[in-house]
């Protein structure tokens, strides 16, 4: 049977004081636990699990525990992935997250509405500008404040850019993990177009911050739509160019075929979200479920693949970006000229040119800065949006101040990750660099 | 912000006396279905509260609405009934969000919250039950719905709730050896020092038990060693 491990050989000394409880307990719950294989037998034959004793025989010394992380580059993160092997399978696996936990929720409570707005950039910080979005959409649906029709475009376009954004380090980085490193450089030469893009809009190239309750900071510059136009006419090549590399590359697709498969109603269960759900057959996206800014306006197709493995979410994630070019050229062709944030010195903040040059706007700001927006007192609402990594929403309670009373944040990867524990279950100890890949999580949206 | 009939602000120095003074629920509200611009249809569940109320009766406490969303307040003690019938009969089968509120007044200090879509009829459902402070337990709806698991891990973490019958009683994201629930209202911003013990600041340091002294008013630890001052070479 396997055993704690002491790190043989290794004398940390008194350097792991702190926290002592904490493994006991990990390490508790994996030996308690029942694998998931055995529950679904359970539930199939007369329902009574087996008994998990100490004493179970393994003269061929074949089990072990394994630590995979949270140091562990193929984690994506900091995220630690205690496991039971028997041989090269993983028989159990117990996640141990919280490696990242900045308590934002309750930061929240201390900010007003707008001062949060730079915290969102960090959570899933692969795709900054799709958490703004979510943020200033919540709080728009908490006070009722109403958007301009431009600032709806700008938005739309620059968290789809977003979504393709996080899907390209998505794709390089699975590269890497099945071991081709090039591959990590093509999509990073992407990356840096879109990041050049976010520069030119917001002013900043990770952490943008560029949405604003009620609207948008600024207007896209005319050299932005450029770029923009640009970016869509080369993207897709690019992405037949990795096509052509990978969809009958036989490394690939037998590294990623049949490897961490959930059928619908495993996926269902499990709660998992996003591309990992529609990779599974079932067709929810938010942008269609309940569309938001203006997708039920625009021309585009949800992919939905059946097979719910990791080529599958290949396959789908690939898709999904091909209908995001699709979604920004139909902004940029229905685009029209007009504000980009409301008018109401309550909803947003002013322009510069009236903080500058006007009394009234000097004040407004200052009042924006310091108070901000009001929703009623004992309001509350959940709005989602469809992020990259799934349905990224927000409930906020209200107490009538300028401060949210409660923050709660429905974050996708936090979601996909406790599925995780459940698909490393019954797959090969090196098949977890992939599922983990695959399933896309990013540890700051996790650990909120 | 600084309202000057704030109670909270004519006592600061007497943390026992905590005021209660805050009721969501208790407030009236202007109805803004039609008004909310981000209102959407899928919250809107009239036929599920009406079937809710056919099959639970007194269960379902209270209906209400904001922005077009309906919450459904159930007693406590019946929630697993409620969700299996929602899950069975009325294919509510996706479960999305559970989460804890602290309300931070006298009675029925605590919410938990449910956030259940149906995939086949586009609907989204809130249930909400209330929980005394004296009495933090809430029967786990892990049986019915697998998803909740971790969600309420979360909750027990940072709102001290028992969820009875959960399969594995952890803590999510804090380390078991810290003592405090981080979300409730009394919980400082800042931590409780000496709460959470992290790594030494230097190689051959003591534990840090306060990331946050300056703000406590103690001595930070300092993370390097400053040099040797030569004393006598300070001619000057």
């Amino acid at each position: 049977m396997a055993e704690k491990p002491d790190f043989p050989g290794l004398d940390f000394g008194d350097r792991f004081r702190f926290w002592p409880k904490h493994n006991e307990k990990i390490y508790e719950r994996l030996e308690s636990k029942h694998a998931w294989l055995e529950e679904k037998q359970a539930a199939q034959g007369d329902g009574d699990l087996p008994v998990t004793e100490k004493a179970e025989m393994d003269p061929l010394e074949n089990e072990m525990i394994l630590n995979i992380g949270p140091q562990h580059p193929a984690t994506h993160g900091v995220l630690r992935c205690v496991v039971k092997l028997d041989g090269e399978t993983v028989e159990k696996s117990v996640l141990d997250i919280g490696y990242l936990h900045r308590g934002i929720e309750k930061l929240a409570e201390h900010k007003t509405y707008q001062e949060f707005m730079p915290y969102t950039d960090r959570m899933d910080y692969l795709a900054p500008y799709s958490n703004n979005v979510a943020w200033c959409l919540a709080v728009e649906k908490l006070a009722g404040i109403e958007v301009p029709e431009r600032a709806q475009w700008i938005r739309m376009i620059m968290s789809e850019l977003a979504r393709i954004s996080s899907h390209c380090l998505w794709l390089g980085v699975g590269m890497m993990d099945a071991g081709a490193v090039s591959g990590f450089l093509w999509t990073f030469q992407q990356r840096e177009e879109i990041y050049a893009i976010m520069d030119e809009v917001a002013g900043a190239r990770f952490t943008v911050s560029h949405s604003r309750i009620g609207g948008v900071a600024n207007d896209l510059s005319a050299r932005a739509i450029e770029m923009i136009e640009d970016f869509m006419d080369s993207f897709l090549d690019e992405v037949d160019g990795w096509e052509t590399l990978l969809n009958r590359n036989r490394i690939w697709v037998e590294r990623n075929k049949d490897v961490g498969r959930i059928t619908k109603e495993e996926a269902l269960e499990l709660g998992v979200t996003g591309p990992n759900l529609r990779g599974s057959g079932v067709p929810y996206d938010v942008r269609r479920f309940e569309p938001y800014l203006k997708y039920d306006e625009v021309d585009f197709t949800i992919p939905v693949r059946e097979e719910g493995d990791c080529l599958a979410r290949y396959f789908l994630r690939l898709d999904e970006m091909k209908q995001s070019v699709r979604i920004i050229n139909q902004c940029l062709d229905r685009m029209t000229e007009g504000p980009i944030r409301s008018d109401d010195a309550k909803e947003a903040y002013p322009s510069k040119e009236e903080v500058y040059y006007s009394m009234e706007g000097m004040i407004h700001d200052f009042m924006y800065t310091d108070v901000g927006t009001v929703p009623p007192k004992g309001a509350h609402s959940y709005h989602a949006i469809e992020g990259p990594k799934g349905e990224l929403g927000f409930y906020l309670t209200s107490d009538g101040t300028g401060r949210p009373w409660r923050v709660r944040i429905n974050s996708p990867s936090f979601t996909n990750l406790q599925a995780m524990e459940y698909i490393m279950e019954g797959s090969l100890v090196a098949d977890t660099v992939i599922i983990i890949g695959s399933l896309d999580p990013v540890m700051g949206e996790a650990d909120k | 912000m600084s309202n000057p009939d704030d109670p909270r602000a004519s006592e600061p120095n007497d943390p026992e006396e905590l005021r209660f003074e805050y009721t969501p629920s208790d407030e009236p509200r202007p109805e803004q279905e039609t008004e909310n611009p981000h209102a959407k249809d899928t919250t809107r569940v009239p036929e599920v509260i009406d079937a809710l109320r056919t099959e639970f009766g007194e269960a379902v406490l209270n209906v209400e609405r904001y922005a077009n969303e309906d919450t459904v307040y159930v007693e406590k003690q019946r929630i697993q009934e409620i969700c299996r019938f929602l899950k069975e009969e009325q294919d509510f089968t996706y479960f999305v969000d559970l989460g804890g509120i602290d309300r931070f007044t006298d009675e029925d200090r605590f919410e938990v919250f449910y956030n259940i879509v149906s995939v086949e009829r586009q609907k989204r459902i809130r249930l909400k039950v209330r929980v005394d402070e004296d009495d933090m337990r809430v029967p786990s709806v892990t049986d019915i719905y697998r998803a909740a698991n971790w969600n309420e891990r979360e909750a027990y973490d940072m709102f001290g709730f028992e969820f009875v019958d959960h399969p594995d009683p952890r803590r999510m994201y804090m380390p078991e050896d810290f003592e405090y629930h981080p979300l409730r209202k009394e919980f400082p911003q800042l931590g409780v020092p000496g709460s959470l013990p992290l790594p030494p600041q230097t190689p051959d340091g003591e534990l840090t038990m306060d990331p946050f002294a300056a703000a406590h008013g103690s001595q930070p630890v300092k993370s390097y060693d400053e040099p040797a001052v030569d004393q006598d070479s300070d001619s000057e």
